[in-house]
C-alpha cells in the first residue's frame, strides 16, 4: 500500500478533489500594491528548510519517533500505535493491563496525527486526579503543548485535558458540543460502560474524527458493557443490540461464538498483557526479613496492644476512633517516634480528668526505656551489605525523620521524599537520589514522578494494609525500563500483627512475586461491602487470640484467590486476538 | 528529512544572527544568547509584556537563554542556585533544542512569521559592475507549495515553482536555485527591470494549472482505497441505525436521526480523499538571467 509519487501515465478523473488555498495570494497582492513590507531572505530560506525537514513523504512510516527526545517507546507500544494508525484508522480501545503504558501508546498516536497535520483540535477527558499528570506527560515526553482546562477560555486551546465531570456540565457541555474534535481521548473509559448515564450520552453527542478509549479493565461484569464501549467508537461493529445478544451472548458473563467475537473485537481493541512474553519485565525477588524485637520494644508493643483493645471495647466499635487506635498498633511496629506523636495527640483530645492520661504516660515511659530501633539497625545492615542504591518505604512521617537522623549519625547519605513536597522539591530530591545519595526514604508511592528505574532494591520498613498501595510501591521500581532484577525486602517483626499482614500479602495473595494484572478489579469485587483494609482493622481489634487472626487471614486469602480466578477466567476471549489479526 | 543535531544548531544560529541577537558565549554544543527584540517577541511568548512596552515606550528588557544542542560538546555551566527566594530570577534558562522539541518548533514558527513574502534583487556580478550599460533584470514569482494528499492518512510533497513574469516559463526547484545566489532587498545601481507580460493573477493561474496537471498523472490508488474503506464504514453504520430508526417514538427517532447524521459526517471527515495545495512562502526574485535546466 505504500504509494510514492511514482508517476504512472494513467490519465483519468482524479478520485480526490483538489483544493487550492489562495490566502497567500491576496496577501502578496496587498504587499505588492503597498510595495512592502518585505521579509528577510535568510528567514525566507530558513522557513523553506524548516518545511522541508517536516514534510511527511509517505503515508505509512511513523514520523513521530524521530521527534521524541525524552522517550524511547517499547516495541509493543510502537506496534500498538502502528496498528491503530494503519488498521484501525484511529478509532480504537487501548486495553493494556496496568503498567504497560497505555498513555504512551495514546501519546504516540496523537503525536503522529499532530505531526501529519491530521489533527489539531484535541480533547482529552480523564479523571480529575489525572489531569495534571496527563498534561505533564504530553508536554515532557511528547512535546505536545497540552493545557489543563481551568477557565472557560482554556477550551479554545488546541490540545485540552479536562475531567469528564467538568466537560459534561453546563456551561462547558454546550461549548464542546458545538465544536468538532479531530481527536478525542478518554482515559479510564470503562466508566462509560452504561449507556443510560449522562457521561455516555455526552460522548455519543460529541463530534470527533479519531477516538481512543483507554481502559485496563474493558470488561468487569457484563458483556453488554463492552458492546456499549464499542458502540461509542464504531456503532454497528458488533451488529445491532439484538444481533449482538443473539450472536454472542449466552449469559451476560458468558460469550458464545468466541472466535468470531474475538475477531470482531480485534478490529477495535488491543490488549497487551504482562504474560505476553514480548514485554520486557525483569524478575522480582522477595525476601522477608524476620526480626526479634528487644525486650523493651516488645514490652511497648504489648502495652500498646492492651491499651488499644481496652479502648476499643470502651468505644463499642466506633469507627472514627478506631482508626487512630489501629494506627497506633501499626506504628508500634515501625518506630517509637511514630507511636509517641500519636499518643501525645490522643492525650490532647482527652478531657483533663480522664483516666486515660495515666495509661498514656505509662506507655510514654515505656518508650523512654527503648534505646535502639531493631528494624532501623537491620535496615542499615542490609543497605551496607548491598552497597547499591535502595529506596526505603515507610508509612509514617516520624519514622522517616527518625531514619534520616539515624542514617546521618552513621554517615549514610539519605534523602527524603514526601507527598506534601512541591513539584520542584520532589524533582530536586529525585536528582539528589540519582546522583548523590545511596538511600531514599519515601512516605509516598502514589502519583507519578517517582520513576526509579535506576534503583532496583527496595526495603519495606513497614507495609500498607491496602494491597493496591503495596503494588504502587513496587511499581515505582519494577516497571518497564528497569534493566535489573528487583529485590524487595520486607522487614517483619515476629510476634506482632505485622507478621500476619505480611503472611497475608506475601504468602496468601502472593502480591510481591506475582504480577497481578487486574488487582484493581479483584479488589473492587472483593470489597463490595467493606474495604480489605477495614476488614483487617476489625479483625485485629476483635480477635481474641493469635489463632483467631491466623484463621481470619486464611479465609481472606482464600476469598481473594477465588475472585482472582473468576476474573482471570472471564478474560480469555480477548487474549492474543490482536497478534493473530495483525498478520 | 529529519534535521541532525548539527543542522538544528546551524538553523538556530542562522536565525539568531538574522534577527540580530547578541551571542554571549558559544561552544560546539551550546550558545548563550541575549535575544533581540524581534526574536524575543517571537520566542518568549510574552504578549502582555510586549504590549506594555509598545504602549508605554519603555526600553525593553529582552531575555537571556542558554540553548543546548549537544551536552557532550560543551563546557560545564555554572551550577544553579539552590531553590529558594530569587531562584527563578537568578538562574540561567537552559533549554535543549533538538529535532522535535517545542523550542525548535518555535524557531520554525518564528522563521515562518518573518520569512513569508520577499522581494529581492540579485547582486551585480563583476562583469555587470564594469559594464557601462544598464543590465536588464527579469522578474520571477517564486512560490513554495505544499501538497497534502489526505484521507484518514496523509502524505505531502513540496514543490518550489518559479514562473517568469516576462516569458511565462515555469521551472521546478526554483527556490533551491535562489538559495545559491546572493540577493539584496534593494534594486542595485545600473539595473532596470523588464516589463512584465503577465499579471499576478495570470501567473498564479498558470502555476496552479501546471501543478494540477502534474498531480493528475499520479497514481491515485490511495484515494480509491480510502473510498472503499469509507463505503464499508457507511454500510456498517447504515445497518446499525436502520434498526434503531424503526422505533415508533418520535422523540427517540429524532435523536437517533441526529446521531446518525453526526456519525455519517464524521466518516466523511475521516475518510474522504482530498488534495490540498497551500503556499508556504513566496516572493519576487529579480534576476540577471536564469540558468535554463
Amino acid at each position: 500500500m505504500s504509494i510514492n509519487s511514482a508517476t504512472t501515465s494513467r490519465s483519468k478523473q482524479p478520485s480526490a478533489p483538489i483544493d487550492f488555498d489562495r490566502t497567500w495570494f491576496s496577501e502578496l497582492e496587498e504587499r505588492t500594491a503597498k510595495n512592502g513590507p518585505w521579509d528577510d531572505f535568510t528567514l525566507f530560506a530558513l522557513n523553506y528548510e524548516a518545511e522541508q525537514s517536516q514534510v511527511v513523504s509517505t503515508f505509512d512510516e511513523l514520523q513521530c519517533l524521530t521527534q521524541l527526545n525524552n522517550l524511547s517507546p517499547l516495541p509493543h507500544q510502537i506496534e500498538t500505535a502502528t496498528k491503530v494508525l494503519h488498521e484501525m484508522r484511529g478509532r480504537a480501545i487501548l486495553a493494556d493491563e496496568v503498567g504497560l503504558g497505555k498513555t504512551i501508546e495514546a501519546g504516540l498516536i496523537l503525536k503522529e496525527y499532530l505531526v501529519r497535520g491530521l489533527a489539531r483540535k484535541v480533547l482529552i477527558l480523564v479523571p480529575a486526579s489525572l489531569v495534571l499528570q496527563w498534561v505533564r506527560e504530553l508536554n515532557q515526553k511528547f512535546g505536545i503543548a497540552a493545557v489543563a482546562q481551568k477557565k472557560e477560555y482554556t477550551w479554545h486551546y488546541d490540545v485540552v485535558v479536562a475531567s469528564m465531570d467538568t466537560a459534561k456540565r453546563d456551561p462547558h457541555k454546550d461549548l464542546l458540543l458545538q465544536n468538532e474534535y479531530d481527536m478525542l481521548i478518554i482515559d479510564e473509559a470503562h466508566k462509560l460502560k452504561n449507556k443510560k448515564t449522562t457521561n455516555y450520552q455526552f460522548i455519543t453527542q460529541l463530534r470527533k474524527k479519531y477516538c481512543l478509549l483507554l481502559t485496563a479493565t474493558p470488561i468487569q461484569n457484563d458483556l453488554s458493557e463492552l458492546y456499549n464501549l464499542i458502540t461509542l467508537l464504531k456503532p454497528g461493529q458488533l451488529g445491532g443490540v439484538s444481533d449482538f445478544a443473539a450472536n454472542f451472548i449466552v449469559d451476560k458473563r458468558l460469550p458464545k461464538n468466541e472466535d468470531q467475537l474475538q475477531s470482531e473485537l480485534s478490529k477495535v481493541m488491543i490488549r497487551n498483557r504482562r504474560s505476553d512474553g514480548n514485554i520486557g519485565f525483569t524478575k522480582r525477588f522477595v525476601k522477608n526479613v524476620p526480626l526479634t524485637l528487644s525486650d523493651e520494644e516488645m514490652a511497648l508493643y504489648n502495652g500498646v496492644t492492651a491499651f488499644v483493645k481496652d479502648r476499643y471495647n470502651e468505644l463499642n466499635g466506633d469507627m472514627s476512633s478506631m482508626l487512630s487506635l489501629v494506627t497506633l498498633q501499626r506504628e508500634v511496629c515501625s518506630s517509637r517516634d511514630a507511636v509517641f506523636l500519636t499518643l501525645i495527640n490522643l492525650s490532647k483530645k482527652m478531657p483533663e480528668d480522664s483516666p486515660i492520661h495515666a495509661k498514656i504516660w505509662e506507655l510514654v515511659n515505656m518508650i523512654r526505656q527503648i534505646k535502639a530501633n531493631t528494624k532501623a539497625e537491620k535496615a542499615l545492615e542490609l543497605i551496607e551489605e548491598m552497597n547499591d542504591k535502595v529506596i526505603i518505604f515507610t508509612e509514617y512521617r516520624q519514622t522517616q525523620d527518625y531514619l534520616l537522623n539515624f542514617f546521618r549519625s552513621k554517615n549514610m547519605v539519605a534523602v527524603p521524599y514526601r507527598g506534601g513536597m512541591n513539584r520542584g522539591k520532589k524533582d530536586w530530591m529525585m536528582d539528589l537520589f540519582r546522583n548523590r545519595a545511596q538511600v531514599m526514604i519515601a512516605t509516598e508511592a502514589g502519583g507519578e514522578g517517582i520513576n526509579l528505574q535506576f534503583c532496583h532494591n527496595m526495603i519495606n520498613f513497614d507495609l500498607p494494609w491496602n494491597p493496591m498501595r503495596v503494588e504502587q510501591r513496587i511499581g515505582r521500581v519494577h516497571r518497564l525500563g528497569q534493566m535489573n532484577d528487583v529485590k524487595i525486602y520486607n522487614l517483619s517483626t515476629s510476634g506482632t500483627i505485622e507478621e500476619h499482614i505480611i503472611n497475608l500479602l506475601h504468602e496468601k495473595i502472593n502480591l510481591f512475586e506475582l504480577v497481578i494484572g487486574q488487582l484493581d478489579v479483584i479488589l473492587e469485587r472483593m470489597e463490595k461491602q467493606d474495604s480489605l483494609e477495614k476488614r483487617l482493622y476489625k479483625m485485629m481489634l476483635e480477635s481474641k487470640s493469635d489463632e483467631d487472626i491466623r484463621a481470619n487471614v486464611e479465609s481472606i486469602g482464600k476469598s481473594f484467590q477465588d475472585i482472582a480466578k473468576t476474573v482471570a477466567d472471564n478474560e480469555p476471549y480477548i487474549q492474543d486476538a490482536p497478534q493473530e489479526e495483525a498478520q | 528529512m529529519v534535521m541532525s543535531a548539527k543542522q538544528v544548531q546551524q538553523f538556530v544560529l542562522r536565525y539568531l544572527d538574522a534577527t540580530n541577537c547578541h551571542l554571549i558565549e558559544k561552544s560546539p554544543g551550546h550558545v548563550i544568547v541575549k535575544l533581540s527584540p524581534q526574536a524575543d517577541r517571537e520566542l518568549t511568548n510574552r504578549p502582555y509584556y510586549w504590549g506594555f512596552v509598545d504602549r508605554t515606550g519603555t526600553e525593553p528588557e529582552t531575555m537571556k537563554f542558554c540553548f543546548i544542542f549537544d551536552k557532550d560538546k560543551m563546557p560545564p555551566l555554572p551550577p544553579d542556585p539552590p531553590p529558594g527566594p530569587g531562584y527563578i530570577a537568578h538562574r540561567l534558562l537552559k533549554e535543549e533544542v533538538t529535532y522535535g522539541s517545542r523550542r525548535l518548533d518555535q524557531f520554525f514558527q518564528a522563521a515562518k512569521a518573518g520569512g513569508s513574502y520577499v522581494n529581492l534583487f540579485e547582486l551585480p556580478n563583476a562583469e555587470q559592475k564594469s559594464s557601462n550599460f544598464s543590465t536588464p533584470y527579469e522578474q520571477w514569482l517564486g512560490v513554495n507549495m505544499k501538497i497534502e494528499f489526505a484521507c484518514d492518512m496523509k502524505r505531502e510533497e513540496i514543490h518550489a515553482l518559479g514562473i517568469s513574469m516576462v516569458t511565462g516559463d515555469i521551472i521546478e526547484q526554483f527556490c533551491d536555485n535562489m538559495l545559491t545566489r546572493k540577493m539584496s532587498p534593494r534594486l542595485p545601481a545600473n539595473v532596470h527591470v523588464l516589463r512584465s507580460a503577465l499579471t499576478l493573477t495570470k501567473a498564479r493561474n498558470q502555476l496552479e494549472s501546471y501543478i494540477e496537471k502534474k498531480i493528475r498523472t499520479y497514481d491515485d490508488e490511495w484515494a480509491v482505497e480510502a473510498k472503499i474503506r469509507f463505503d464499508d464504514e457507511i454500510a456498517r453504520i447504515d445497518s446499525y441505525y436502520e434498526g434503531l430508526l424503526k422505533t415508533e417514538d418520535d422523540e427517540i427517532k429524532k435523536s437517533v436521526e441526529e446521531q446518525y447524521a453526526n456519525r455519517k459526517q464524521e466518516l466523511t471527515w475521516q475518510y474522504e480523499p482530498r488534495i490540498r495545495i497551500s503556499v508556504m512562502n513566496c516572493g519576487f526574485f529579480h534576476l540577471r538571467s536564469v540558468a535554463k535546466q
